[in-house]
């Protein structure tokens, strides 16, 4: 049965649901492997592997959602809650540029007291600032958390998001788009499955491109991690809005849910069934923040052909006990260390060209930024002119 | 080696007992299609140990430190650390660790410290051996391929001493030195025998130049498929941790050397090293079996 299918795919037929998990349950890992390098490389027939220079910042901390895999969130009215100033985020931007990065990746916490004037001022800001920078923010349940506070359609907000200089939106929050798996997760308040791909299909057919993640490793089942798997490859076939995928196991220090993660070999098996399953998407994204450079590179083997972000600030899967750092030298090298060719790329996955750090002196990036310094409890100036709707935030005002 | 009438005789040979050729292994260790490279090692390390991974218990101690408070009761070997100026001080660490290890086998040292002692103690070489020997020492704990300089009179020396069940260890040669060691690792086990194990991945790091996930997993498909006459191929698992240490066992690896022997972990949570490792095995679809400190499998 396996045999055949690995027949089927390697010429290049489609795998319905059962036939996927067949595979992942059966196929031995190097054939996985196998099969998911030989699409890689009929959709990437010149050994290019590609990565962004970028930043992931997170401009506040304070959230409603209280995802139970978690542990970047602080509650309102918690003491370490922040919301970024503008001022911060220009000069995050500012180290961005210094080291030839050209996108930022703004998400956040599901922050009540942020008003979607507060997006649309800072996008305009951002944009006026630096009218070259990308921006790719807020992820499909922070868009929804903002329709939903502000009582404005999804539609509405993605228009005046874009209107205010959206580029394109990151795939985060889909964690496992099974609603069974999103009520345990406690992720489901904030964006149910079909939510979640609603917000996609607006944002696509709004002419934003997006990528889609998943997060693997809690409580779903095989069937369930390949539903998700579905989901996302059906409304590529509607869209074609979904530029990458991006998988990445479940980071259990310091959440409430716990537990142990899913293993090395566990995830490479993961991103090779992706690769198979998702032949409508051209990208494939190695996760290395999560699984370290070594597993990271070896991505490549198993269908990646994109190395992510050379990242200069993390808060999320820090805040969960991981902690890998590459700086784009790291990056280039284990690019060619495996026989690719790494090439710097935007948002939309198009080539900018080679690495920066070969055309002129870059500062090297040894360590991750944080959002904020530890006990850095400054509340931005502009703060004051947006209304707080809860409790907390509108004393907070008051105090300012 | 994408051509696959190429993978599928070598796949052929590896399967029927057939040993690959030093060109054939030269042509593995240059591409850059480690999936090949790590089938035939797969198919290799299945034929001679089934889905079995081994694993020991270590608990590694300073020679200058407390044995009795070091040495949990479920570790299976102990594993002297560090370097000790003096035989005189080597032999009594190897006494107290003897005294608290029972009939669990000591190890420790390396080649360069048995070669210091030697003429610090203005003694042979064999004759330091046989001393630790008597004190109890029942391995050495490195004995690197790629850095000692007459490899057959070392191997000699060592088995006329009397230590068997040997592991030989590679310090910190580059990916593609490591090819000509393990085939010089097979030329030593042919004609001197006794050499139980080999653990292909560097015991130092170099910060500088990191190895890669695709040398390191290379590295250990090109051991075992360079010396299949040595048993085991082992991946220490504290130094190179759960994820590089799972994928290695899907490479060839059979063996996960120096598991903790505590179930507290430094920072005083309790971690279950166990639990960990033996999920981590099974992930890989494999099943685990605990050994002892000498390569006997003492429970499944
Ligand atoms: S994952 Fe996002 S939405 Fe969920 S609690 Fe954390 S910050 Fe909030």
């Amino acid at each position: 049965m396996v045999d055949e299918l690995v027949r089927n795919v390697t010429d290049g037929a489609r795998v319905t649901a059962a036939e996927a998990l067949d595979l992942y349950r059966h196929a031995p890992t190097h054939v996985l492997g196998r099969l998911a390098d030989a699409i890689r490389a009929r959709k990437h027939p010149d050994r290019v592997v590609t990565y962004i220079i970028d930043r992931n910042v997170n401009y506040t901390n304070v959230c409603v959602a209280r995802c139970n895999f978690c542990a970047f969130y602080r509650p309102v009215g918690s003491a370490e809650g922040y919301v970024l100033g503008f001022e911060e985020i220009f000069r995050k931007i500012d180290e961005t540029m210094a080291v030839g990065g050209n996108q930022l990746l703004l998400q956040g916490g599901h922050n009540p007291d942020l008003p979607i004037a507060w997006y649309e001022d800072l996008f305009r800001a951002v944009k006026g600032r630096y009218p070259g920078l990308r921006l790719h923010a807020l992820s499909p349940p922070e868009i929804l958390h903002i329709s939903r506070t502000n009582t404005v359609s999804v539609r509405e907000v993605v228009a005046r998001l874009v209107a205010a200089g959206l580029d394109s939106i990151p795939g985060g929050g889909a964690e496992i788009l099974v609603d069974r798996v999103r009520k345990l997760l406690n992720c489901y308040g904030k964006a149910s499955a079909d939510e979640w791909i609603d917000v996609m299909r607006h944002a696509h057919r709004a002419g934003l491109r997006s990528t889609a993640t998943m997060m693997y490793g809690t409580v779903e089942t095989d069937e369930e991690r390949v539903e998700h798997m579905m989901r996302v490859r059906d409304l590529q076939d509607d869209t074609g809005g979904f530029t990458a995928f991006i998988a990445w196991s479940f980071q259990p220090e310091h959440t409430e849910r716990g537990g142990a993660e899913a293993t090395g070999v566990d995830y490479l098996r993961t991103l090779a069934l992706a690769r198979i399953v998702l032949d409508n998407v051209d990208n494939l994204q190695a996760s290395w923040v999560t699984q370290g450079g070594k597993v990271g590179q070896l991505s490549l083997a198993f269908g990646a052909n994109d190395m992510g972000s050379v990242m200069l600030e993390e808060n999320v899967v820090r805040a969960a006990g991981a902690s890998y750092c590459m700086d784009e030298v790291e990056i280039v090298a284990s690019i060619e260390d495996a026989g690719f060719v790494p090439k710097r790329r935007n948002m939309q996955y198009e080539i900018l060209g080679d690495p920066v750090f070969r055309a002129r002196d870059v500062p090297r990036v040894l360590e991750l930024a944080t959002a904020r310094a530890a006990g850095d409890t400054s509340v931005p100036e502009e703060l004051r002119q947006y209304p707080a709707r809860s409790r907390a935030g509108k004393q907070l005002r008051l105090a300012q | 080696m994408t051509r696959s009438s190429t993978f599928d005789r070598l796949l052929d040979q590896v399967q029927t007992g057939g040993r690959l050729s030093a060109d054939d292994i030269a042509q593995l260790a240059a591409t850059p299609d480690i999936l090949s490279v790590g089938m035939l090692a797969d198919a290799l390390r299945r034929r001679l140990h089934g889905t079995s991974v081994t694993y020991v218990r270590v608990a590694a101690c300073g020679f200058d430190a407390s044995f009795a408070r070091a040495v949990p009761p479920l570790a299976r070997e102990i594993r002297i650390t560090g370097s000790p100026a003096s035989l005189t001080t080597a032999r009594a660490a190897v006494e107290s660790a003897k005294a608290v290890a029972g009939d669990r086998p000591v190890s420790g040292f390396a080649w360069r410290d048995v070669e210091r002692l030697s003429s610090s103690s203005r003694m042979p070489v064999a004759r330091v051996l046989a001393e630790l020997r008597a004190a109890g020492l029942e391995g050495l704990a490195e004995i690197p391929v790629d850095a000692i300089e007459d490899e057959a009179a070392v191997i000699d020396t060592l088995r006329q001493a009397g230590f068997d069940r040997l592991r030989l260890t590679v310090s910190k040669a580059p990916g593609a030195e490591r090819t000509g060691a393990m085939l010089r690792a097979a030329a030593l086990q042919a004609r001197f025998g006794g050499i139980q194990a080999v653990a292909p991945l560097p015991t130092a790091i170099d910060a500088l130049r990191p190895a890669t996930g695709y040398d390191d997993v290379k590295a250990v498909a090109i051991a075992r498929l360079a010396a299949p006459n040595i048993p085991v191929v082992q991946v220490d698992w504290q130094r190179y941790g759960p994820k590089l240490a799972q994928v290695a066992l899907t490479f060839g690896a059979d063996d996960l050397d120096n598991v903790a022997a505590s179930d507290e972990a430094p920072d005083g949570r309790r971690r279950a090293p166990l639990e960990e490792l033996r999920r981590n095995i099974e992930a890989a679809g494999f099943t685990a079996a605990e050994r002892d400190g000498l390569f006997n499998v003492i429970s499944r």
